[in-house]
């Protein structure tokens, strides 16, 4: 039986229960209802470059094993021995032709069949009807712009339609040059005690915590020209389907302070407006969410990444650096610099974060604590739909317009039984 | 190497350690050259060379020990560092307030001749203890890489190269020094 969250989120009134930051049952109708249905970020195409290539990923807590197969076509599948449930790939990443379980010997090659069963004639009598036991597939992968996603749930609507408006907002951040971006080295791993949807909501529309949070790092030097309370006209804003993305004016500085960065993104500035259109030259997107567990960032640092839900009060954090393909070295080089010195675990900016975002959880535990409703009043009623932006937008740079949207289509996805019911 | 010397850097490392412990950033800070860089990775996991579970399509395979060019945790200059030290000064940086308490175990140390005549490449292990807050605690645990160089007188650290032997790291931020 689910449980009715209508009375949960009341966006109209900007009141959200605790409960949806706490309770067990809750989390796992999520697993159900927004994990195991919307499209998830699996890992950009340049992580998986040859034929062979594969990276280990998770949708929801479902482990999930992406890799491009001999004719180069990227597909994904649970990453699960079909014989006992053993965990196939253990490593992170490489190239393989196939993929060996440990427990018993049964392989499978790179595009999901069982290729090879020990003793199928003696013990299976070559009973065994293989091509029925290959990996299970996830429901659709696609990519966009070298992003690639994936959905277990064969009536999701196609990426482009869930992303809806949100592609454009996304090529202002992936797409801004011919080539797109290329992430740099590896990735930061870690485990925040907090409720995933914590950071994802933060990235969504919270550009309020930024002049509290991490005045620190600003006041030491490593937020640059990031001007804390000088921009008049940014505007949170949600384009449809819980995406939400947040805006500086296109006049304000919204890059990482290093010199060789801001020379560049001076100069690729005319460029960018040319290949992204007119609204290019109108405002700057600096950070957002792909409903639900993907989101991404410009100023300060590059960085996208995906908050793997672990439980009601643990999210597994992997974070990507990235930089545009066809920037010169010294800007890309600037650019791994500010990415590691101020996001990730030890990044002077995010590392205030992941405490924050653990008491908030944790305080939750307290039946009395959960009674009393959290507020998302900022901005309400002064948010309206803009035609020319495409998105619902707030009147002012901090509001909680885009949080009450990203919650209402939680509660959404979290009533409806199947795809069909809900309005995109 | 002599006793001697061994002795003296062992010294060394205890009393940078005790700094860190009592949280003396600014004598700490005095303790690096100018031109140090100090940096910080986790560990990949990836298959071995040896290993049967996979059969390679194309390209060579990657150990877990090439971890050079993977995305660091913490790339720093003397710069930077001092900008870290001034950040935790503002009072104003949440995750260090209230600050967290650490134990700074430095162990398995072994001295070699350094690039140059005034300098040593020193190995070490290290287990850092950190407690915070009521029952917050974590521990990080892995190896380091020193380039000690003489400073009239005195060892100065102009190179540190740590590695943490983590892959999904445990703690939820890496908010202490090394």
């Amino acid at each position: 039986m689910a449980t009715d969250v209508s009375r949960l989120v009341d966006a109209e009134n900007g009141r959200i229960s605790r409960r949806i930051f706490i309770e067990q049952e809750i989390y796992e109708q999520e697993l159900e209802r927004i994990f195991a249905r919307c499209w998830l970020f699996l890992c950009h195409e340049c992580q998986i470059p040859r034929p062979g290539d594969f990276f280990t990923t998770y949708m929801g807590e479902d482990p999930v094993l992406v890799v491009r197969d001999g004719n180069g076509q990227v597909g994904a599948f649970l990453n699960v021995c079909r014989h006992r449930g053993n965990r196939l790939c253990r490593a992170e990443a490489g190239n393989a032709a196939s993929f060996t379980c440990a427990y018993h010997g049964w392989t499978y090659r790179n595009d999901g069949r069982l290729v090879g069963v020990p003793f199928i004639k003696e013990a299976y009598h070559n009973a065994l009807e293989r091509e029925r036991w290959g990996l299970i597939p996830v429901a659709q992968v696609e990519s966009y712009k070298g992003l690639v996603f994936a959905t277990f749930d064969a009536e999701a609507p196609p990426l482009r339609e869930y992303l809806g408006e949100m592609a454009w907002y996304l090529d202002a951040f992936f797409d801004r040059r011919e080539g797109g971006i290329e992430v740099v080295g590896g990735l930061h791993k870690w485990i925040m005690p907090c409720n995933w949807k914590l950071p994802a909501e933060n990235f969504a529309g919270d550009g309020y915590h930024v002049t509290w949070s991490h005045v620190s790092a600003i006041r030491a030097g490593f937020g640059g020209d990031f001007r804390v309370g000088a921009d008049p006209t940014g505007v949170a804003l949600s384009p449809g389907n819980g995406h939400c993305v947040m805006t500086v004016g296109a006049n304000m500085n919204a890059d990482p302070p290093a010199p060789e960065i801001q020379a560049y993104e001076e100069k690729i500035f005319p460029e960018i407006v040319q290949r992204l259109g007119p609204r290019a030259g109108t405002l700057k997107p600096v950070a957002g969410t792909v409903f639900p567990n993907f989101s991404m960032l410009k100023p300060t640092s590059r960085t996208f990444r995906v908050w793997h839900p672990r439980g009601p009060e643990k999210t597994e954090v992997w974070a990507w650096v990235y930089v545009d393909k066809a920037a010169p070295p010294e800007v890309k080089e600037a650019n791994r610099l500010a990415g590691v010195r101020v996001f990730g675990p030890a990044g002077v900016f995010e590392q205030d974060d992941m405490d924050n975002w653990q008491a908030c959880t944790q305080t939750g535990r307290g039946v009395v604590a959960r009674r009393h409703p959290l507020n998302y009043e900022m901005g309400l009623g002064h948010d309206r739909w803009n035609d020319d932006l495409k998105a619902v937008a707030s009147d002012y740079r901090f509001s909680e317009s885009n949080h009450r949207q990203f919650y209402q289509r939680w509660a959404q996805l979290m009533a409806a039984e199947k795809w069909s019911e809900l309005k995109s | 190497m002599a006793d001697d010397l061994l002795r003296d850097v062992e010294q060394f490392f205890y009393r940078e350690a005790r700094l860190l412990d009592e949280r003396r950033f600014h004598e700490w800070l005095e303790l690096f050259t100018d031109d140090v860089r100090y940096w910080m990775a986790g560990r990949r996991t990836r298959y071995p060379q040896s290993s049967k579970a996979i059969t390679v399509l194309a390209g060579t395979r990657r150990d877990d020990g090439d971890i050079e060019d993977e995305l660091p945790l913490l790339d720093e200059t003397k710069t930077t560092l001092i900008g870290r030290v001034a950040r935790i000064d503002t009072g104003m940086a949440w995750g260090e307030d209230p600050p967290s308490r650490t134990r700074h175990i430095i162990t398995n140390i072994e001295v070699e001749p350094g690039a140059t005549a005034s300098e040593l490449t020193v190995y070490s292990n290290f287990l850092v203890y950190r407690t915070r807050a009521e029952t917050e605690q974590d521990l990080y645990v892995g190896a380091r890489q020193d380039v000690l160089r003489s400073v009239d007188g005195a060892w100065k650290i102009a190179g540190r190269k740590l590695i943490l032997d983590q892959n999904v790291l445990l703690p939820k931020n890496v908010s202490v020094f090394f």
